[in-house]
């Protein structure tokens, strides 16, 4: 429906799909543009259900989804399909992350996060990021979390000899998620999230 | 009046002394002359009496022998007798004389003169020659004899009804003496009884009135002025004195009833005051609890159901303020404390304020509620308002944001020159406008206050590390260096880890803003007193000018003729976030050229 930039449609190759869910009609237009290329081919929701329809109508290999949106939310939308045991790796994207909902995603596997406003180069690099992990520990241990193997990701992170600080926060995290199994809403584990979830986020300033 | 019993009561004593005195010398002087008189005829009676007898004895002597001899031849001579007879006579005048008082001298008198007259008859007879013979002269000698014997009998009578009398004279004398004593006796006590009469007359008059008077100047000192004296006789000393007095109690009457009237004047203006407040004001005094309320107070009273005391929550804090002897004058309504009443929610902003007097019971406290349950809903309202409205512009503006990145990035359409100006100016706007409305979030987060404050127990450094490590690159590009100055063993803090972070980045941000190129920033940890840590950000930049630096901590102040960008919230915000926090935030007095910046942090 979009004359796109680098569309060829006479290539055959596989395509990576990516469903953009977003109430704002003009970030949709422009996430979508900064994605579509002649590997990627996105397509839209305006709304949490909407995508729901689509996720169920076909497959696809990413999400990006917007956390604040009238009627179903992101987190709802995240459980809704968790709950169908669709494990489409998810990029929750908001401009205001707050913890609880953070917390929610991430023991539900959704580990990237992009907070608004966003740059076209931060997201075509959190697709790839999430799409083609590269062999750095963080990467491998975030592709665990998000196939919900927290102690493998758990793992890889505290082998890291020097760890930065985005390292620790998160290796932090899913300690605290691991410990803390029991309670699924822990005020405290929230407290503790609120002081590093800027740094968890794939744009955050390092 | 007083002075005239006065002195007639002395009169009386006076005149009573001087006939005391008078009557004590008259009678001496009458008992000593009738003592003298007695005694001096008397005497003369004894001698008389004795003279008589002597003289008989002397004519016996003279006579007799003769008469008893032979009878003379020739006739006697006579001159003798001639001569003693007239003495005779005179001495038994004299007798008489002197004694002619009662009966029995009377008759021992009579018998005497007899005697004497029968004697001198015997001596009479013998000289006419009457006797011749030897027998008649043996006659008359015996009946001389028989004469002289009774003469000196009598005279002996005489001596001794004399000594009789002489006695009974000095009895009589004594017995006057009594009489005298008692005389002088009832005088003297008269005179002591008019004296005690006088001494209780002048306690009557002089003393009780005075006694009165003074009991009366001790009520009038005490504040009871409607007591009056009572009225004295016309006359006395003491009228003017009472009148004067109760002309002064009547005057201060009068004038404590101006005063009294100015006061209650003065009171009911206070209390139309305090009544016209619509907020609840408590008076304290220091030794006793609520000294006065006014109805707002009461009714809060009534409604949180402490009668006669202070809500907890404002005994709290006038405790601490009786500790510390300070007011507690808070401005800001966010300061306000949470009643619940009928299920409603009210803020009330306390104002506790000291008053003090030379008389420490009159010191007290003076506590205002003043009801800012309104001002915080508009200023909720208010930071609501902008909270919604930033969001609302900051969600489509990110959509903006996205197509004007996408239309720079060039990859379909080439833009020409014109175009990609245009485009890249609208993309400078939109991240100005994206910054600002981010600076108008953080204000609303900083103004909704500590009930968004989630404070953990962390480590200082990692919040300065984490701020060194974000600007560590903006200050690069400046040619400005960041340095860290930290021990390791300082103990945990208790803060947002968020909401410091905003704090420290908006100093080290302001630093890097007003370095020179080349300068060097200090970030540095100390320990300032027992319950904070202090993180100094220290910079080589012109300072902040004299006249802004009270004014810098203001909501949307900015130091005039600025050229660094911001609208003026950064320390605000900080500013408010340290107050939650229960710290501090300022700016040290500039030293070497260096301006200073520091937060106090409390220790967890």
């Amino acid at each position: 429906m979009f004359p796109w930039p680098d569309n060829d449609d006479a290539e055959n190759r596989k395509k990576l799909k990516v469903l953009v869910v977003d109430d704002e009609p003009t970030l949709r237009l422009g996430f979508a543009y900064a994605l579509s290329s002649k590997t990627t081919v996105v397509e839209t929701a305006a709304s949490g259900l909407q995508a729901l329809e689509r996720l169920a109508a076909e497959s696809f290999d990413v999400m990006i989804l917007d956390l604040r949106m009238p009627g179903l939310d992101g987190v709802g939308v995240i459980e809704a399909i968790r709950a169908d045991g669709n494990k489409i790796p998810v990029i929750l994207c908001s401009a205001a992350l707050n913890s609880a909902a953070a917390l929610r995603a991430i023991r539900r596997g959704v580990v990237d996060f992009l907070l608004k406003p966003v740059r076209p180069i931060d997201l075509r690099q959190v697709v790839e990021f999430v799409t083609q992990p590269d062999t750095g520990a963080l990467s491998r241990a975030l592709t665990a979390a998000r196939a919900g193997r927290n102690h493998e990701a758990i793992e890889i992170l505290e082998a890291v000899a020097a760890p930065c600080q985005q390292v620790r926060s998160w290796l932090k995290l899913l300690q605290a998620i691991r410990d803390g199994q029991a309670g699924v809403d822990d005020p405290q584990l929230e407290e503790e999230l609120r002081a590093s979830l800027s740094l968890l986020a794939f744009n955050a300033v390092p | 009046m007083l002075r005239i019993r006065l002195f007639y009561g002395l009169l009386i004593i006076v005149l009573l002394l001087w006939s005391v005195g008078a009557a004590a010398l008259l009678l001496m002087r009458d008992s000593v002359n009738r003592f003298d008189a007695r005694l001096r005829t008397d005497y003369q009676a004894i001698s008389a009496a004795q003279g008589l007898c002597m003289l008989s004895a002397t004519l016996n002597v003279q006579y007799l022998p003769a008469l008893a001899a032979s009878p003379p031849e020739q006739a006697m001579e006579r001159l003798t007798y001639d001569q003693l007879k007239p003495q005779l006579l005179k001495k038994l005048a004299l007798i008489r004389l002197s004694n002619i008082q009662d009966e029995r001298t009377t008759r021992v008198i009579t018998h005497l003169e007899q005697t004497l007259t029968n004697y001198l008859e015997g001596y009479e007879s013998y000289f006419a020659g009457a006797v011749l013979a030897r027998s008649d002269s043996e006659k008359l000698l015996k009946y001389l004899n028989g004469q002289t014997q009774q003469l000196t009998a009598l005279t002996e009578d005489v001596i001794t009804l004399s000594e009789e009398r002489l006695s009974f004279g000095t009895s009589q004398l004594s017995g006057e003496w009594r009489k005298n004593t008692l005389f002088v006796v009832t005088l003297v006590l008269l005179g002591t009884s008019v004296a005690a009469l006088i001494y209780f007359q002048l306690i009557r008059h002089l003393v009780a009135p005075v006694a009165a008077l003074h009991r009366s100047i001790e009520e009038i000192s005490k504040g009871n002025f409607e007591l009056t004296l009572p009225k004295p006789d016309p006359g006395s000393e003491f009228a003017k004195v009472v009148t004067s007095f109760n002309e002064m109690a009547s005057e201060l009457k009068v004038r404590r009833g101006l005063t009294d009237e100015t006061l209650m004047r003065a009171n009911m203006v206070n209390r139309a005051i305090l009544e016209s407040i619509p907020s609840p004001v408590f008076v304290l005094s220091d030794e006793s609890g609520i000294v006065q309320t006014n109805p707002a107070g009461e009714n809060l009273n009534e409604s949180l159901g402490v009668n006669g005391r202070l809500p907890l929550k404002i005994q709290n804090i006038l405790d601490e303020c009786r500790e510390k002897r300070t007011h507690f004058l808070p401005e800001d309504p966010r300061e306000a404390l949470l009643f619940r009443i009928n299920e409603q929610e009210f803020y009330f902003l306390p104002r506790i304020f000291r008053f003090e007097s030379e008389d420490p019971s009159q010191s007290g406290w003076a506590v205002m509620l003043h009801n800012v349950t309104h001002i915080r809903w508009l200023d909720d309202m208010k930071t609501n308002l902008i909270s919604t409205i930033s969001h609302e512009i900051k969600t489509p503006l990110t959509g903006i944001r996205m197509v004007l990145h996408l239309l720079l990035e060039e990859r379909s359409n080439k833009l020409d020159e014109m175009q990609r100006i245009m485009v890249t100016s609208a993309n400078e706007d939109c991240e100005r406008l994206l910054a600002t409305l981010n600076t108008l979030l953080d204000l609303s987060r900083a103004e909704s206050g500590a009930t968004h404050l989630a404070r953990v127990p962390l480590e200082l450094k990692e919040t300065v590390s984490r701020a060194a490590r974000l600007y560590n690159h903006c200050a690069a590009d400046k040619q400005v260096t960041l340095e860290i100055e930290n021990e390791d063993n300082f103990p945990k803090i208790l803060a947002d880890p968020v909401r410091l972070d905003e704090v420290l980045n908006n100093l080290v941000s302001n630093a890097i803003k007003h370095s020179p190129p080349g300068g060097k920033i200090r970030v540095r940890v100390t320990k300032p007193d027992a319950e904070h840590l202090r993180v100094s950000v220290i910079d080589e930049g012109p300072g902040v000018p004299e006249a802004s630096q009270s004014r810098i901590f203001e909501r949307f102040y900015r130091a005039p003729g600025q050229s660094v960008e911001g609208v003026g919230l950064g320390l605000f915000i900080s500013r408010e976030i340290m107050i939650a926090h229960e710290g501090r935030i300022g700016l040290r007095e500039r030293t070497e050229d260096l301006t200073e910046f520091y937060i106090d942090v409390p220790m967890a």
